[in-house]
This record gives structure tokens, C-alpha cells and sequence, in this order.
């Protein structure tokens, strides 16, 4: 309910921008071997952005079918994330990202408070009782980000003009390497960049 | 022949049971010898083999420890606690933590190595000193094979390290763990094999060290002595044979090695038992076959030995028994049958043989040497009664007269026919059992008459000499028989077979010579006797001592009475006998062939002499008498013509005296020498004419110039009507063949008329003078001038 609504606000926005002669910045993600990559996570970072950007409501990592979902989390940072345990066996989720570090404690159902990510990074989540759940949680402190598709496309509208940092990270760079960094120019006219990520495949 | 079988101490059986015991021995020690040199090899092979198996249970065991190590490793690195410690980026606390829980596994290194392969931390105790130096080594591999394991040495002790990766929940580093290698370790090897291991460290500072070994302490001090670097370890007899495994990475520093040893003497002990076994096995071989060898040798040794004795039996000519081991299906048994044959054959062989040796094909009487041997026998039979003075025996042996002429003349069928004749006459005559009949060779027999005396054998003779009375008659020819018959006696004249015989024949040829037609032996007529041997050395005495003399008998001329020749004669003046007559030894030195030196020595003489004669002006024919083994000697021609280059006198002064009877012996070789003596200008001469029986057609033939009238006739043609009539004729028959005769024995004047009536043309005799010197001759020569000239 909550989330219709925000599409509807943002719809209005959107509008609105169109109005400030805001643009649309088409990423197109590729790994190193120039095959499109998805799950890339895309944002761009500017001073401006930064002011504009608010913690989201209603983040969540949940855990289904022994996995965590989403793989791959993007939040602002102060968002604060919940962490629903759908599965019937209980989990023990834990990070020792330094950005965020925290354990949630053998749990069933959804714990009672939400983890808040208020520094900007990569938290890198695990499950002490299954080795193989990991996920990561990309904490930004601009509104505009967002992770490309299966055709390694990400699309960022309502970017107003301006100078930016084009930043890109993918859980496949290394433990620990933090999202690349290049400058970009937004215009008040849609574009589309090519971004070529080197240091990660595509599964 | 002597045929003599010795057994040598190396008899042949012994040879064969040597030989094949030797080579039994040689098949038997080449044998072992590839035995032992394959036993050796394999052993050796098979310990390396076990040695290669054992490298693999060694890695085996080195991994399953491994194994062990990094599960333990994986549980700590998954450990919540120990993942929060190290996550806490507080080195001291991940220290501690890496210490703890390192503990807990056993592990004496522990550490914290990043993604990027740098060291992060190490266990609180442990130094990162200490593995810095290895770390690269052992991280490279280690990171790419994640179930593999390490070693290295740390700190001078060799480590097996293991890594496992740490997740939280990505990969954030390693967990990097060193177990120490140690005794424990290897004395687990060598409880699951046969092996003993040492483990060996090469330290940069101490080559060759030994960390932990399973070896007895005399073949561990020798390992360490030797530094660790052994092919083979020499323990109590026993050879350790090693093999290097490496364990480490091959770094430059330091390196880690196990020494795997296998006891050769382990391996080779069931091979020693079969060696024992083939020993046993070859000596009582060498029993069996020894005994086999001496079996056999014995089957092939003793028919030899009696196949000998049997050889040694057939040498002494009894060929009576029968080979042994006949019955034999093998080579012996064929080899006895052909010696069995032999036997026979011999046997055979010699009765034919003894049959040709002792009896005469043509007539079939027994031989010369058959006759010996009966003579023999019954010498020897009677020897002992002779004693008593009862037993006596005698030889009659008789020769055909003129049978070579009868050869010569009617063939040799006719000659054998004539000997078979003969014969038959002889075994015809009464004899007594015991006598012989014989025919000694050629045209001579004998009769050998046991029991007999002197007088009956002269019987016995006279019976013979009358049954050759009546003639033989074959076909259309008749020929008279005649014969001379010897006799001699048995104990009378001789004492053995031998001597009898020879007085037999001596006999028989005085009764041929002397025409008596029987003849008892008498010493005085044998050439042979002891005083005519110590003549013929007497003789020779005297040719060197100059003991001969040349004595000259002249010839005359009858037509005008000159001295126109002279015979030359030898007379001996012995020192002690005086002059001795030619009678008493010129018929002997013609049997013993002694005249061929008187012959030279008076043609030498002559020849000399001829030179002499014509110095002082006489030009004389000097005749020289030539006997018949003078004309059977083919160089006769040669030594006279030298004789006359020494003196330089011609061959025409000179005439050579031939008697018929020398030229009727060999009439062919006669013919030949009277040739080529008459060739090189030798007047030839025929002696004693008349007496002989040679034919007119063969006188024709032969080159001769004068004719010799024998004395016989001459002496008596005064008395004799009929010895006249042949002086005459003969005289008459020279002159119509162109020959000159001289007539011999003129022994006065009538006879000299009557020749020189006769027409004779030469007379030589006692009328006109002896034989005288040599140095005489000149003399008389000038004295019979004068008288001659006085009668005229």
C-alpha cells in the first residue's frame, strides 16, 4: 500500500522535473570481457545529490529458501532495513563490514528492530549457521542510484544537470574494493553512457 | 710286432666319469651364478619397487595427516568467535586468537595471511621472522590447490603447513597452519611397513640432519656421519638400500627429505632357501651322475679291455675264439662282430697265405721253406735219438740239366710241363712215410729221406737218375732228362737244416760240373768251407799287398812262328804257401764274384805292362780272360776304358777271352756287353771253344773275332781220330764265319805240325812256353827270335 503510494509520488516528480528541464542518464553496464553485467550497482554522487538524499522507508533483506533477498541491497544511508525471516529454520545474520557492523542473533520471523545503515559502504552479510548465504548492502548517500537489469542496463531519470561522480560497484570486484569512480556530466538531455567494469565477470 | 695294451692311472672310464662330472660341475656353477647374480638383481629390483610403494604409503600417510590437519583448520577458521576475532582488525587480539585456536588443533604455526597473500599475523609465540622466509613457497601452492599441504622447514624443524581460506562471509584471507613432522609420525610408517624412515633436514647451517629415524642406533650414527646422503646403508651383514623422497617445495633454502630403507636380506632370504635347495640338488646330482658316468664308462670299457685281450690273442695267431660281448645291440656289439669278422677273415687269410708260403702252385709239392721246416722238425725229432747213435737222415737234391735251355728253346709251357714231369717221377719213387718230395725253385728239387743212411740215399739217388733214363716225350718233342744229384747226410756232413741243405747243393753241383751225374758231399768240394772263407780274405790281403803276379803265356803265329800275342794270367805268390796254382782259387773267386777284382787288376796290369812292351818293341795283343760275372756287369766297359785312359794304351792292343759257358748263362746281357765292348775296339774271343753247348746261329751274332779251340781237343787230336776231326772242323767253320782261331794245350811239335797243316792260325801251349813273369816275357820274346831265326 505503502509502495503504490510512493510510485505515485514519484510519477509526480517525475512530471515536475521535466518541468526543471531534468534528464535521464542510461547506464549500460559491461564486465571487463564487454558482455553486459547485471546487478551492477549504479549511482551517481555529487554535493547537491547528497543533500537531496533521504533514508528510504521499508528497506528490507529478507531470507527465503535459505538465501538472502535481494542479493544485492541498495539503501541511503540512515535507511533502516529489516531482516524477515521467511524460512522456518532460524538464521544468525552477521557483518563484520566496517561500515556496519552487527549480528542478529539466532532469529524466527522478523526481529523487533531494524538495522540501521547510517555510513555510506559495502556491508558484506553472511549467516553464521549457513556459509552459503551471503548478500551485500550498498549503502549511497544520493538519490540516484540503481542496479542493472539482466541486460546490464540501468536507467536514472530525473537527474538534474550538473557535474557528478559516476560510481559502479559489482559483488564480484574484490572483498573489500570499494564502487569505481569516474566523472560525468549530466545535460538537461537524456544520454546514454557505456560503462565498461573491469575486475568483474558476469556469472 | 709288439702290441701291448697298458692301462694308464687316466684309464678311459675314469677320463669319461672326470669329463662329465667336470662339465656337470661347469653347467652347475654357471647355474648358480645366474642364480645368484638374478637373485641379487631381483632382490634389488624388488626392494626398489617396495621402496617406490612406499614412497606412495608415505605421501598416503603424509596427506591422510594432512587431511586430518586442514578439517581441523576448516572447523577453527569457521569458527564464529575466531572469524569475529580476526574481522576485529585488532592485530594483538587476532594474534591470540590465531595462538588459541592453533592450540586446539595441535598446530605450532599458526597465522593470518590476506587475499593479496601478505602476512597478516602469526600466533601470538610464534615469530614472522621465522616464516617470512618460507612463506612465499608455501603460499603460492597452497592458495591454488586448496586440499594440498605443504612442507617446510621453520626454525630448523621440518612442518607440514596446511591453508584454508576464511570466509566472513566472502573469502577475507587464510588461515595458514604448521605441524610439526615427528617421530610419532614416522614411527606410524614404519608400523605399516616393512621400511625404516629417516627424516632428514637440510638446513642452510646443518646439511644432512637427522630430525627423526626408525634406524638401529650403529646404521643411524652411520647416516649421520655420512650426512644423510646414502644410495645403501651397511647394517649388521645387511645392506639397507635407501631412497630419497623430497618433501619440500626444492626451495633454494633449506629442504626436507625422507629416507625410505629397505633391508636387502629381507627380501633375499626365500631366495637363499632355493639356493640351499639347488646346492643339494647339484651335489647329489654330481652323486647320480658320477654313478651313471662310471656305469657307462664300465659298459664301454670292459668290452674294450676284452676286445683287446681278444686283439693281443689274434697277434699271437689264435684265431680259434670267438669275440666276446657279440650279443650286444649297440656300437660294442657292432664293433665286436667286425672284429669277429677280422678273425675269421685272418684266419682265412692265413691258411691261404701258409698255403702259397709252403707249397709250390706249379707242381704242387711242398716249397723251399716248407721243406726247411720239415727237415727241421725231423732234425729236431731225431736229435734226441741221435744221441744213441741210431738216427740219421739225408737230402737228395737235384737240377735239371740244360732246363734253361730247354726254356729258351721250347717255351716255358714246355719248361713247366718238363717240371711237372719231374715231379711226378720223384713222388713215383718208393719212399717211406715221413720223406718229402720238394721243389726247392726253378728246376731244383730235393728228397728229404728220414731214416736214412749214406748209402741208401746214394740208392735212393741211383733209382732216380734211372727213372729220368726214359725221355719225356709231349705232343711230338722228346727231350732227354738229365740231372745232377747231391747228396748229403744228417748227422754225417752237417748239424742243421740249413747247413744240410747247402752240402746238399754243393754236392749236387760238383755232380753237375764234374758230369758224374750222383755226387755224396765231400768237404773238399765245398767253396763255402772254412778254409775257402780265410782264402777269399787271403785273396784281398793279396791284391793289397801286391801279392798277385802277371804272368804272360805267348801265342804264335803260325804262319812264320812269331810271338804275335800273349794271354794274361794272374798267379799268387803267397808269402808263406808259395806260388799258389789258379785252380786252387780263380773257381773260387768266380763263386764268390771276387773275380771282378782280379779281372780289373789283370787288365790293369796288362795295360801297363802293353805300354812297356812297346817301348822295348814289341807290339803284342794281350788277351785277358773275362768270367761271367764280369759280363753281367754293366760297367764293366766303363772301368776298362778307364784302366786304358790310365795307361794310355789303345783298346786294339787287347783281346777279351770270353768262355762259351759265360756267354750262355745270360745270353741276352752277354750279347749286350760283348757289343759295346766290341764297339769301343776290344778284339772278343771265345775260350774253351767246343765245350759248351752255344748254337752256331747265335755265335753268328755275336761280334767276335777269334775262336779259342779248347785244350781238350787239341791235346788229344793227336791220339784222337774224332777230337781231330773236330779241331778241323772247327777250324774250317772259323774261318767260313771270318773268324781267326787259335788252338790252346799245344803241348809239342807234332801237334804244332799238325795245326799248321790244319791251317790254324794261332797256337799257344807248353811246346812254345809256361805262363811266365810279366818281366820274364821280354826276354824269352828275343831268345825265341834267335831260336827261330836259327832254325830257318
Amino acid at each position: 500500500m505503502r509502495r503504490a503510494y510512493r510510485l505515485l509520488a514519484c510519477v509526480a516528480a517525475l512530471l515536475a522535473c521535466r518541468v526543471a528541464a531534468a534528464g535521464t542518464v542510461q547506464v549500460q553496464v559491461q564486465d571487463g570481457a564487454g558482455k553486459s553485467l547485471a546487478d551492477a550497482v549504479v549511482f551517481l554522487e555529487s554535493r547537491e545529490a547528497r543533500a537531496l538524499a533521504k533514508p528510504l522507508q521499508g528497506a528490507e533483506m529478507a531470507q527465503k529458501a535459505k538465501q538472502f533477498d535481494p542479493t544485492v541491497l541498495v539503501v541511503t544511508a540512515g535507511t533502516a532495513v529489516s531482516f524477515p525471516n521467511r524460512d522456518t529454520v532460524r538464521h544468525h545474520v552477521y557483518s563484520f563490514s566496517p561500515n556496519k557492523t552487527f549480528e542478529l542473533k539466532l532469529y524466527s520471523g522478523v526481529p523487533a528492530n531494524p538495522v540501521v545503515f547510517d555510513k555510506t559502504g559495502i556491508a558484506v552479510l553472511g549467516c553464521n549457521i549457513h556459509d552459503a548465504m551471503t548478500a551485500w548492502v550498498v549503502v549511497v548517500d544520493t538519490p540516484y542510484f540503481g542496479r542493472s537489469s539482466a541486460s546490464g542496463a540501468v536507467a536514472l531519470t530525473q537527474v538534474p544537470p550538473g557535474n557528478y561522480r559516476l560510481r559502479v560497484w559489482h559483488p564480484a570486484l574484490p572483498v573489500g574494493a570499494p564502487a569505481t569512480d569516474q566523472a560525468l556530466v549530466v545535460t538537461a538531455a537524456d544520454q546514454v553512457v557505456s560503462y565498461r567494469l573491469p575486475g568483474a565477470t558476469g556469472p | 710286432m709288439k702290441f701291448q695294451w697298458r692301462p694308464t692311472r687316466w684309464g678311459l672310464s675314469s677320463r669319461i666319469v672326470a669329463l662329465s662330472l667336470l662339465l656337470l660341475l661347469l653347467v652347475q656353477a654357471a647355474v648358480f651364478s645366474v642364480v645368484r647374480i638374478s637373485v641379487e638383481q631381483s632382490a634389488r629390483h624388488q626392494v626398489a619397487q617396495e621402496l617406490q610403494v612406499g614412497e606412495r604409503v608415505w605421501r598416503r600417510l603424509l596427506e591422510q595427516n594432512a587431511q586430518q590437519l586442514r578439517q581441523g583448520a576448516s572447523v577453527l577458521a569457521a569458527d564464529f568467535g575466531f572469524r569475529a576475532a580476526v574481522s576485529s582488525g585488532d592485530i594483538a587480539t587476532i594474534a591470540s586468537a590465531l595462538e588459541n585456536n592453533g592450540a586446539r588443533i595441535g598446530a605450532t604455526i599458526t597465522a593470518l595471511v590476506d587475499t593479496s597473500m601478505a602476512l597478516r599475523a602469526v600466533g601470538e609465540t610464534g615469530d614472522a621472522n621465522d616464516l617470512t622466509p618460507v612463506l612465499d613457497e608455501l603460499v603460492g601452492p597452497l592458495s591454488r590447490d586448496a586440499q594440498g599441504s605443504q612442507v617446510a622447514v621453520v626454525d630448523g624443524v621440518p612442518h607440514q603447513f596446511v591453508m584454508v581460506p576464511m570466509k566472513a562471509p566472502v573469502l577475507v584471507g587464510y588461515v595458514l597452519m604448521g605441524f610439526p613432522i615427528n617421530q610419532k609420525l614416522v614411527d606410524d610408517m614404519r608400523a605399516i611397513s616393512d621400511m625404516h624412515l629417516a627424516l632428514i633436514s637440510d638446513g642452510a647451517g646443518a646439511k644432512g640432519r637427522i630430525v627423526a629415524a626408525t634406524l638401529p642406533p650403529e646404521a643411524l650414527q652411520e647416516l649421520q656421519q655420512r650426512q644423510g646422503d646414502v644410495d645403501e646403508l651397511p647394517d649388521h651383514g645387511d645392506v639397507l638400500i635407501a631412497r630419497s623422497v623430497r618433501l619440500d617445495t626444492g626451495a633454494a633454502v633449506g629442504g626436507v627429505r625422507t629416507l625410505l630403507l629397505r633391508s636387502l636380506s629381507d627380501v633375499v632370504a626365500p631366495f637363499r632357501q632355493a639356493q640351499v635347495a639347488l646346492a643339494w640338488i647339484t651335489a647329489l646330482g654330481v652323486v647320480l651322475f658320477g654313478i651313471g658316468s662310471v656305469f657307462v664308462a664300465r659298459r664301454v670299457t670292459t668290452p674294450l679291455r676284452a676286445l683287446v685281450a681278444a686283439t693281443r690273442r689274434l697277434g699271437l695267431g689264435q684265431y680259434d675264439v670267438p669275440m666276446e660281448h657279440m650279443d650286444r645291440q649297440d656300437e660294442i656289439g657292432g664293433l665286436a662282430k667286425a672284429f669277429d669278422q677280422m678273425r675269421i677273415d685272418i684266419g682265412t687269410q692265413q691258411i691261404e697265405i701258409r698255403k702259397l708260403a709252403y707249397w709250390d702252385r706249379l707242381t704242387g709239392l711242398p716249397n723251399r721253406a716248407r721243406f726247411r721246416e720239415a727237415l727241421q722238425q725231423e732234425i729236431d725229432s731225431q736229435g734226441a735219438v741221435a744221441e744213441l747213435g741210431r738216427g740219421s737222415l739225408a737230402v737228395v737234391m737235384l737240377d735239371i740239366d740244360r732246363f734253361k735251355h730247354v726254356n729258351d728253346v721250347l717255351g716255358y709251357s714246355f719248361g713247366d710241363l718238363l717240371l711237372d714231369a719231374v715231379a711226378k717221377r720223384l713222388t713215383q719213387q718208393d719212399l717211406r712215410t715221413g720223406d718229402m718230395v720238394a721243389r726247392l725253385g726253378g728246376d731244383e728239387f730235393a728228397v728229404l729221406l728220414t731214416q736214412s743212411d749214406a748209402a741208401s740215399a746214394l740208392a735212393v739217388a741211383q733209382r732216380i737218375a734211372k727213372s729220368f733214363e726214359l725221355p719225356l716225350a709231349f705232343d711230338d718233342q722228346t727231350v732227354d732228362l738229365s740231372a745232377g744229384i747231391g747228396v748229403a747226410c744228417w748227422p754225417l756232413h752237417a748239424d742243421d737244416a740249413d747247413t744240410l741243405l747247402s752240402r746238399a747243393e754243393v754236392a749236387m753241383y760238383a755232380a753237375k760240373s764234374k758230369t758224374t751225374g750222383i755226387q755224396l758231399y765231400d768237404p773238399a768240394l765245398d767253396s763255402s768251407s772254412a778254409q775257402t772263407l780265410s782264402l777269399l780274405t787271403e785273396l784281398r790281403h793279396a791284391i793289397d799287398h801286391d801279392e798277385l803276379r802277371l804272368f804272360l803265356q805267348p801265342k804264335i803265329r803260325l804262319v812264320d812262328n812269331a810271338v804275335v800275342a800273349a794271354e794274361a794270367l794272374v798267379r799268387w805268390q803267397h808269402p808263406v804257401r808259395g806260388l799258389v796254382p789258379p785252380l786252387e782259387f780263380i773257381p773260387f773267386a768266380e763263386q764268390t764274384g771276387f773275380v771282378r777284382q782280379l779281372t780289373l787288376w789283370v787288365f790293369d796290369r796288362a795295360a801297363a805292362l802293353c805300354g812297356q812292351l812297346r817301348a822295348q818293341g814289341l807290339s803284342l795283343r794281350l788277351s785277358v780272360n773275362l768270367s761271367t760275372r764280369d759280363m753281367l756287369d754293366v760297367d764293366l766297359p766303363a772301368r776298362l776304358e778307364q784302366i786304358l785312359q790310365r795307361h794310355d794304351a789303345p783298346a786294339e792292343s787287347f783281346c777279351l777271352e770270353i768262355t762259351e759257358s759265360a756267354i750262355m748263362d745270360e745270353p741276352q746281357r752277354a750279347l749286350a756287353t760283348l757289343n759295346t765292348l766290341s764297339q769301343r775296339g776290344f778284339a772278343l774271343s771265345i775260350d774253351d771253344f767246343g765245350t759248351g753247348y752255344s748254337s752256331l746261329a747265335y755265335l753268328k751274332r755275336l761280334p767276335v773275332d777269334e775262336l779259342k779251340i779248347d785244350k781238350s781237343f787239341v791235346m788229344n787230336m793227336q791220339e784222337d781220330e774224332d777230337d781231330a776231326k773236330i779241331v778241323r772242323s772247327t777250324i774250317d767253320l772259323a774261318h767260313n764265319l771270318g773268324l781267326t782261331v787259335v788252338a790252346e794245350g799245344v803241348e809239342n811239335g807234332r801237334i804244332l805240325e799238325q795245326l799248321r797243316d790244319l791251317a790254324c792260325d794261332e797256337a799257344q801251349g807248353y811246346h812254345m812256353a809256361k805262363p811266365m813273369a810279366a818281366d820274364a816275357f821280354a826276354h824269352w820274346c828275343q831268345r825265341w827270335r834267335e831260336t827261330q831265326a836259327v832254325a830257318v
